[in-house]
């Protein structure tokens, strides 16, 4: 470690390295686990022209990474599905967002994948015979590549890498170590190996050795920024009450 | 003659009828999500979400809900003792490489050669609105369960001669439920096994367009 603080940075230092028209990988799932004071952040400084890969296009109803779909900042959307948020079917069926084409999920988390293990892509036999049928997807640059392998037929998907990845963990030490809880590990470590440079927003930030070494989910070298995000209880009350107003969870009477 | 059930809750519960004990299921959103409200007692099994675990449980009291525990569809869940969870590509790659049996998917259309459409019909000139985990696992897991209502709005046969939908895979539909009738689908063709109790063969073969034959053992759903 250089300094005291190590890979610890304030967001505006951290997030300058997103300008506008910045090519940038997002970890989440349907809404959960994004970070959500990174998105915000690009709300609030208007960083528009984005080319944005991330596994769905967010959460309905006006909820962190869905409301930059509504904001209009983004000009590329890279993923499995157009119309998790409302907000992001708005702005592809509008013609206000590309989507060049659709991917299966298993195919672009193993593009990911491939991005951040230094491959130059995969081989995905998913969707032979359907996604590279004529037209499907007139906005794609090139026709989907085949190769046959003892009799099968795969499809040549390239590597998706970024130059900005934003993941979202539970705790960082200054080195970059990142823990995840749950279901909101996803594929946040491939994302963050994805990018050039890697933002990682988490509830807390630890000493180094507080987090066991076989439980380090996104080991520090993948990461070149760490920010402090919500606590996690605030980030329970975040989502429990979207949870709420889309009608998942009872509301809770006041006491 | 129209069934008194919600369309919804006949599909849900004639899907939960036809999950075996011990075996790891996939339930996409809708339709089949509900489905594990109505496993029959003695049966259990392990559910599978593909943002990353096995071993869900149900919907957790709001103030016990935690953020990082929610489903495909981000709900929030909680976690079962032996649940197992993942990162993404590995969750992905276990829907692809047969390491779940049975998945219950919703869907737009299926045909009568087992082709399921699900994932895109044009939508102000585009194709909308996405795949998500849908084709791996159409294309991975050895019984894919059709759940849909019988007909559309309007009438229309949602079961297929043959599709025009964007497929999300090809063949791989096993069995078919909807609010109306079960049908296998084999090698020969559809095969109707069961109606909603009340209905005949001629009620069920008026509301389809696909062609079908009609199964020795034909007798009415038992979720009446």
């Amino acid at each position: 470690m250089s300094t005291h603080h190590g890979k610890v940075m304030d967001i505006d230092a951290a997030m300058s390295r997103v300008p506008p028209g910045t090519r940038l990988m997002m970890g989440e799932f349907v809404g959960a686990g994004e970070p959500a004071r990174c998105i915000e952040w690009l709300l609030e400084h208007r960083i528009d022209r984005l080319t944005l890969l991330a596994v769905t296009s967010g959460l309905r109803g006006d909820f962190l990474m869905g409301k930059l779909f509504a904001a209009g900042l983004i000009a590329e959307y890279i993923g499995t599905h157009v119309a998790t948020s409302n907000e992001a079917s708005d702005a592809y069926l509008s013609g206000q967002m590309l989507v060049k084409q659709i991917y299966p999920m298993g195919t672009w988390a193993e593009m990911v994948r491939a991005g951040g293990m230094g491959l130059g892509g995969a081989l995905v036999p998913v969707g032979v015979g359907i996604l590279d049928a004529p037209g499907l997807f007139p906005d794609m640059d090139a026709p989907k590549r085949t190769i046959d392998i003892n009799g099968k037929t795969y499809f040549v998907e390239p590597a998706l890498t970024a130059e900005v990845s934003i993941i979202r963990g539970w705790r960082a030490d200054p080195l970059g170590n990142v823990e995840f809880r749950y279901t909101s590990t996803q594929n946040q470590k491939d994302i963050a190996m994805a990018g050039k440079f890697t933002i990682a927003e988490v509830s807390e930030i630890v000493p180094v050795g507080t987090i066991p070494p076989e439980r380090v989910g996104c080991p520090g070298p993948f990461v070149n920024a760490v920010v402090q995000g919500y606590s996690l209880a605030e980030q329970h009350k975040l989502y429990r009450d979207q949870w709420i107003k889309l009608g998942r969870l009872p509301p809770v009477d006041a006491v | 003659m129209k069934p008194h059930q919600d369309p919804r809750v006949i599909i849900a519960r004639r899907c939960a009828l036809e999950l075996r004990d011990g075996e790891v299921v996939n339930l996409g959103i809708g339709i089949p999500t509900m489905t594990a409200n109505y496993l029959p007692p003695g049966i259990n099994v392990i559910f599978h979400s593909e943002n990353g675990c096995f071993g869900f449980g149900p919907k957790p009291a709001t103030l016990g809900a935690d953020s990082d525990m929610s489903n495909a569809s981000t709900e929030p869940v909680t976690l079962l003792p032996g649940a197992a969870i993942m990162d993404l590509a590995t969750s992905l790659g276990a829907m692809r490489n047969g390491y779940i049996a049975t998945s219950v998917l919703g869907g737009l259309e299926v045909d009568q050669e087992g082709n399921l459409a699900n994932w895109a019909y044009k939508r102000h000139g585009k194709w909308w609105p996405g795949i998500g985990g849908g084709m791996d696992l159409c294309y991975g897991v050895p019984r894919i369960i059709a759940a849909l209502q019988h007909t559309d709005k309007h009438g229309h046969s949602k079961i297929r001669k043959r599709t025009d939908l964007p497929l999300t895979g090809k063949r791989c539909v096993k069995v078919i439920i909807t609010d109306h009738a079960v049908f296998d689908v084999t090698a020969e063709g559809l095969v109707l096994r069961e109606a909603y109790p009340g209905l005949t063969v001629d009620n069920i073969r008026a509301i389809t367009e696909a062609d079908f034959t009609v199964s020795a053992n034909f007798g009415p759903m038992p979720v009446a």
